[in-house]
């Protein structure tokens, strides 16, 4: 069967009506707990119970900028007697600018993944995270954005296409999988075995990028990259994988948008040459841009794929669980969990314009987010989110969060060492979001100066804190458990850890390593 | 002394829980390796599954001036046959050692594959699927870890050394990602712990309260993979003594030959011995585009040592029967001598040898033309390769994971093991 | 007196079975011969004036079974010495008569390929037919038990000093092929040299591993009596093995040429002292493959793997001359050996690409 939309009927009608049609809609973070709630009750499911705030802070604090709370935040927030004290707390971290940056290094993953093609131009994208922060900072709509990225035009965005250089295929994979949240890669040697698409949908889409050009210029030890685009070009298209033969020559294939018309193009006058620039020039831009046509296309009204693929990541990225899961596999076989509520979701990003802030308010202040990450449920992700979900900090998480619960940067900003950092958490999971603890990352906790440097005492840093109080040690422990996992410990705790410090003559290298526990241990290693 | 019997030799968690609790559940370090030496050590490993050594020739060793050479022809190069005492196996004269050995070895000379630079063919090789697949597939080595290996042992279950494979676990995760030691066998970095054995162990036994603690209602399971990585890697630094080979080395030097490849063989030869799984050796120099003769003489002195007494230990240990030992690299190369007397990438015609576990040794299988240019009998694929050695391995080379949503098999679909090869 | 710099291809003596590997001239005739790759050697006879087609050969020396390495022959030209990767070195008495006869085509090699690219277009050569008198009588040293790669005749004719890739360094004399010394190095031996006064060897070693640790390079000159060092210069050609050496014959200079692949530096030593001197500019790009000093001990030439012989003047490094030119390609042929003749007018080059370049200077 094809069919030209996969979108569920409903959600189709609602691209179509726009908001405007619905005037009394309930706020977004109200349906979504209506919808996981008629889940819950469908499937038989008691969620977990409320998370402590103690709990809810260390998460919302991690989710939007990145690390975990001071022991001052924390302190302050579990004394808060106000009712509104969470969503008074979201609107401060969404204001705060360490959620531009947070969610950079987000779409920064997203857009690129730790092993992006072109190594050696794309390994430092300092650039290209500093502009995507700065759209975030701007509250530039996630449409524009996409556009940008996709041209490449504008200084800071160019490394997006640099990654795929020559591969029109590779670029046709991973902008159909982040921008339209569907897999094409099975379609590039035959056609598609679960899903609709033939190797026809996939080349045409590969026509849009099969004239990029990346153009290099390099002074001295920095090379700089410019997307441009040639005139002529077209992908050749010679049959499935398994019959091609030497020699064999192939069809041009026209572009066209996925699941919909070819595109529509002035023709080439019939004796056009490409024109070649001379060595150091930059090709001239063409008279038809098709990447431009492609971006608008990705960003207009009418496509059914953008803004659902969108809603549908913010979701998981929070939520753990897309409610298409994974997030990038839009697919008839693969129906959404909760197809109101993605319809809900996708509704209001499009009325927005495309406001991320706006989306993430809603689903940060749902109760779903806020659901307590204990039971006795063992998925990390669970299917219905009746409980938080656990994800592991990344690499960049890790870091930050070592500094601030050690007090690090307490004399000066000593530089950490990142590359270290990178290595050991930069992949913690198998590639399909499911953690798993790795040999060398847990060396490098246990045995590296690295780890080691934010325990060890040193002027004003936490064990100096701890070591310099008078406090009896009961209250010296209470603070060094606010100052790692923002929550006050149970009273076992404290007495196991004051024996624990107290057990020895010289108190310093049982704090050292008192604070070594709690920093590696799975509660701080984790956002849940 | 049982010569079974090694220190610092050390099987399974069980065996370590046992001589834990002779000390009253004290980890004591420094008698580690005391506690599990235990007589039936070999008896032990060999009861397990099967184990696998990969000898990697990096770079692509050449198939005309090792196992299928051409004498008198213009692609035979300035190298000379030795007749094995198996039929129709002649071998180079500079591997008499081998050739000694040649009963064990099943010569696969028909090799046909797809990939033919470094990276990819790398990558090829350690996993039999293309590079440019978007599916991160994972290396023999660790679905050899996932389904011979056991996450409970004191070891790690895929271990590696030199210039080997580049793609690691992929979608098998990082619990099967591979450990790596250096050329030389040396353990890396951070497994030297800066605390003291016993400063160590009370660290850790608050570390397992806090855990507590928190286990008592967190069950989700990424927090029980974090905290059993934990513990392996606190028995990987106890059991640390399995990588000191420091003792057996002397004895052992001459017949390995004195080199990185040759102590990283004896290396394998233990491990496997201590239950590791997995093992991969990388053996350099083999990418002679310039000057190809020397550099394999070269190469195949140390070759020559280090593998017939990797092969010829494994026997004499009875583990040989369940150590399948590959010798391969990515590519074979060309039999025609360029101008800088080397030899280039091929595929289309080379060289692969298996032995030990699971093969029916003393036969060649498959046969080139006259001048080594193409394969005139039985071509064998980088999938039927994997097929034949998961077989022999005791792995269903059709075991189905998902990468995504997408299903993924071992090895591509219609690839099929050579039962002529197996035992 | 010939003018070095004023050099003159006069003839290419086609052979291509394979590569030529080595040459020399035959005392002081007008004879030379060439081996190859494959175990073969060819003798010329020259005509005394260049010009004219290039003459064939008369004879085919047959005993080897692998490449011959290096040709040297006795001053008197009655005996022509031959080593081998077969492990032998050979000693033919140029005065024997040929016991048989054998048809030869000498450019077949390019007759074969053309056929083989016929279809596209290329152009079959015409055959260069070649009856040779085949000579099987030799007599054999076989004390080396590996490729001997380095051989080097004393100045009287009367010693030998062969290298092989077992580290064996051997001196022994031609009439009775004994052994007078014999050391073994660390490594390979990659090239030798022996001093004219036959007190010092210099003797290059390798073992040619790129990554391993097992890699090694040295370059030491040996007292013979005695088979120890004098002087090790190994850290001055920190990871170099040689590929040629020559001493002046007045003994007072050694010439030292790095090996390939490399930037095939030349270098002169003051062998007395023991010390490293002047580098040469240019390079053989890739590596130097062969040293030979002119009859006059003022000049030496030099080949390498950028097809090019260069003539220098050994007192003071510079460029004489500069016979050929590098054949293009990111990597280039070798020239893999050169020989003068005895009055210093003409020099042989073994050419990679099957023949032999016979260059002649006037007087």
């Amino acid at each position: 069967m094809r069919c030209s939309l996969s979108l569920p009927l409903v959600a189709a009608a609602a691209l179509l009506s726009g908001p405007a049609g619905r005037a009394a809609e309930p706020p977004l973070r109200a349906v979504i707990d209506s919808e996981l709630k008629a889940g819950w009750k469908k499937a038989g499911i008691a969620p977990a119970p409320r998370s402590s705030d103690a709990e809810f802070l260390r998460r919302v604090t991690l989710d939007l900028v990145g690390t975990v709370p001071t022991h001052d935040e924390a302190v302050a927030f579990l004394a808060d007697a106000r009712e509104s004290k969470r969503e008074k707390l979201i609107d401060t971290l969404l204001a705060d600018p360490r959620f531009a940056r947070q969610q950079a290094d987000v779409w920064d993953q997203v857009l690129f993944g730790r092993h992006p093609g072109n190594a050696d131009a794309t390994r430092k994208r300092d650039g290209f995270k500093a502009w995507l922060a700065k759209q975030f900072a701007d509250g530039t709509g996630f449409d524009r954005v996409a556009r940008e990225v996709l041209v490449g035009e504008q200084p800071g965005t160019e490394l997006f296409q640099v990654q795929f250089r020559n591969q029109p295929e590779e670029a046709t994979i991973a902008v159909s999988r982040v921008f339209l949240g569907t897999q094409l890669g099975c379609a590039k040697c035959h056609d598609h075995p679960y899903d609709r698409w033939t190797q026809k949908d996939f080349y045409g889409m590969a026509g849009f990028f099969v004239r990029v050009v990346i153009e290099e210029t390099s002074s001295g030890n920095t090379k700089t990259y410019t997307v441009a685009e040639k005139a002529t070009g077209e992908v050749l298209f010679s049959g499935a994988a398994k019959d091609q033969q030497p020699g064999k020559k192939g069809e041009p294939v026209r572009p066209r948008f996925l699941g919909g018309d070819e595109l529509t193009e002035p023709p080439a006058p019939k004796d056009a040459k490409e024109q070649q620039p001379k060595a150091g020039a930059k090709l001239p831009k063409p008279p038809f841009s098709r990447k431009e046509k492609f971006a608008e296309w990705v960003v207009a009204p009418e496509n059914p794929y953008f803004a659902r693929a969108v809603a549908n990541r913010v979701w998981a990225q929070f939520m753990g669980r897309g409610i298409v899961h994974p997030a990038d596999d839009f697919q008839a076989e693969n129906a959404p969990s909760h197809p109101e509520l993605l319809a809900a979701l996708t509704r209001t990003l499009a009325a927005s314009k495309y406001d991320l802030k706006a989306l993430i308010r809603e689903v940060v202040n749902s109760e779903a987010y806020q659901l307590a990450g204990t039971g006795p449920i063992t998925d990390a992700l669970p299917k219905h989110f009746e409980r938080a979900r656990v994800r592991p900090l990344t690499a960049e998480e890790i870091v930050l969060s070592l500094r601030t619960a050690t007090s690090f940067d307490a004399a000066g900003k000593p530089p950490t060492p990142d590359d270290y950092f990178m290595r050991a958490f930069g992949e913690p999971t198998n590639g399909l979001g499911d953690f798993q603890g790795s040999l060398a990352e847990h060396l490098f906790w246990n045995n590296a100066e690295q780890v080691r440097v934010f325990a060890r005492r040193k002027k004003g840093n936490l064990t100096d804190q701890l070591l310099a109080s008078t406090d009896p040690w009961e209250k010296r422990v209470e603070h060094l458990y606010l100052s790692v996992l923002g929550r006050r410990p149970k009273p076992a705790e404290v007495s196991k850890f004051v024996a624990f410090i107290t057990g020895d003559a010289k108190p310093e290298p049982r704090v050292e390593d008192a604070v070594w526990v709690l920093l590696t241990s799975s509660e701080f290693r984790f956002n849940h | 002394m049982s010569p079974l019997c090694r220190a610092g030799e050390h099987l399974s968690r069980r065996a370590f829980l046992k001589g834990a609790a002779v000390t009253g559940g004290g980890l004591v370090l420094p008698n580690w390796g005391g506690l599990a030496h235990a007589r039936s050590a070999a008896e032990a490993a060999t009861k397990a599954k099967k184990r696998c050594i990969l000898l990697w020739m990096n770079g692509g060793a050449s198939q005309i001036d090792t196992f299928d050479m051409k004498p008198g022809r213009p692609t035979g190069g300035p190298f000379r046959p030795i007749q094995t005492k198996v039929t129709g196996l002649q071998v180079c004269e500079y591997l008499p050692k081998v050739a000694a050995v040649a009963d064990k070895l099943a010569v696969i000379r028909s090799m046909k594959t797809h990939s033919p630079d470094h990276p990819d063919g790398i990558y090829h090789m350690h996993t039999c699927y293309k590079m440019s697949e978007r599916t991160p597939h994972p290396e023999l080595g660790a679905v050899i870890a996932k389904f011979n290996g056991d996450l409970g042992s004191d070891l790690p279950t895929f271990v590696r050394m030199g210039s080997c494979g580049n793609a690691g676990a992929g979608y098998l995760g990082p619990a099967h990602e591979p450990f790596s030691l250096g050329r030389e066998g040396k353990l890396g970095a951070f497994t030297s712990p800066y605390l003291a054995a016993d400063a160590e162990m009370k660290r850790a036994e608050l570390f397992r309260f806090v855990e507590g603690e928190f286990a008592a209602d967190h069950k989700a399971e990424p927090f029980d993979s974090h905290r059993t990585a934990k513990e392996r890697a606190w028995r990987l630094l106890r059991a640390k003594a399995v990588f000191d080979i420091s003792k057996e080395w002397p004895a052992a030097r001459e017949r390995y030959g004195d080199t990185d490849f040759g102590r990283g063989c004896l290396m394998a030869r233990k491990l496997v011995e201590a239950g590791v799984p997995f093992v991969e050796v990388g053996h350099e120099n083999y990418d002679s585009h310039a000057d190809n003769f020397v550099c394999h003489k070269a190469n195949m002195q140390h070759l020559d040592l280090a593998w017939p007494a990797l092969l010829t230990d494994l026997a004499d240990r009875g583990l040989l029967q369940d150590t399948l030992v590959v010798w391969m690299g990515e590519v074979g190369r060309t039999p025609q001598i360029n101008n800088r007397a080397g030899r280039d990438h091929y595929i289309r015609a080379w060289t692969i040898v298996l032995s030990g576990g699971g093969i029916r040794g003393g036969q060649v299988y498959g046969a080139t033309d006259a001048d080594g240019k193409d394969v005139r009998d039985n071509p064998v694929s980088e999938g039927d390769l994997f097929a034949t050695i998961y077989k022999a391995l005791g792995i269903n080379h059709r075991a189905k994971h998902l990468s995504g949503v997408r299903p993924v098999w071992l090895t591509p679909e219609g690839s099929q093991p050579i039962t002529e090869l197996l035992g | 007196m010939p003018d070095l710099t004023k050099p003159t291809l006069v003839w290419t003596l086609t052979w291509d079975a394979d590569w030529v590997t080595a040459v020399a001239f035959l005392g002081s005739s007008r004879r030379v011969a060439a081996g190859n790759n494959l175990g073969g050697v060819l003798v010329w006879d020259l005509p005394e004036k260049p010009g004219g087609d290039p003459p064939k050969p008369l004879l085919k020396l047959d005993g080897h079974t692998n490449c011959v390495s290096k040709l040297a022959c006795t001053p008197d030209g009655k005996t022509l010495l031959s080593s081998s990767y077969d492990h032998s070195v050979r000693l033919w008495d140029t005065a024997a008569r040929a016991t048989g006869e054998e048809k030869l085509v000498l450019n077949a090699t390019a007759i074969a390929d053309a056929e083989r690219r016929k279809s596209n277009g290329a152009k079959v050569p015409p055959p260069i037919p070649a009856t040779v008198g085949v000579v099987k009588t030799s007599q054999v040293f076989d004390g080396h038990k590996e490729w001997v790669t380095a051989l080097e005749l004393s100045r009287d004719g009367k010693t030998v000093l062969s290298g092989d890739d077992g580290g064996h360094v051997v001196l022994w004399d031609v009439a009775g092929k004994r052994v007078a010394k014999r050391w073994q190095v660390k490594g390979w031996v990659a090239a030798l040299a022996l001093s004219p006064d036959q007190k010092q060897a210099c003797v290059g070693e390798r073992v040619p591993l790129v990554f391993d640790s097992g890699r090694h390079a040295g370059l030491k000159l040996w007292n013979v009596a005695t088979g120890e060092v004098a002087f090790d210069l190994s850290a001055e050609f920190k990871g170099q093995h040689l590929g040629a050496a020559a001493y002046s014959p007045d003994g007072k200079v050694l010439v030292v040429g790095r090996g390939g692949e490399s930037e095939g530096t030349l270098t002169l030593v003051d062998p007395v002292a023991g010390k490293k001197g002047k580098a040469l500019a240019p390079i053989h790009q890739y590596g130097a493959t062969d040293l030979a000093f002119h009859p006059d001990g003022k000049h030496f030439a030099s080949a390498g793997r950028d097809t090019v012989v260069r003539v220098w003047e050994d007192a003071t490094g510079k460029l004489v001359s500069e016979l050929g030119k590098p054949r293009g390609g990111q990597f280039k042929d070798w020239v893999h050996a050169v020989s003068w003749s005895a009055d210093g007018a003409w020099l042989a080059a073994a050419d990679m690409a099957g023949a032999v370049q016979v260059w002649h200077f006037a007087g």
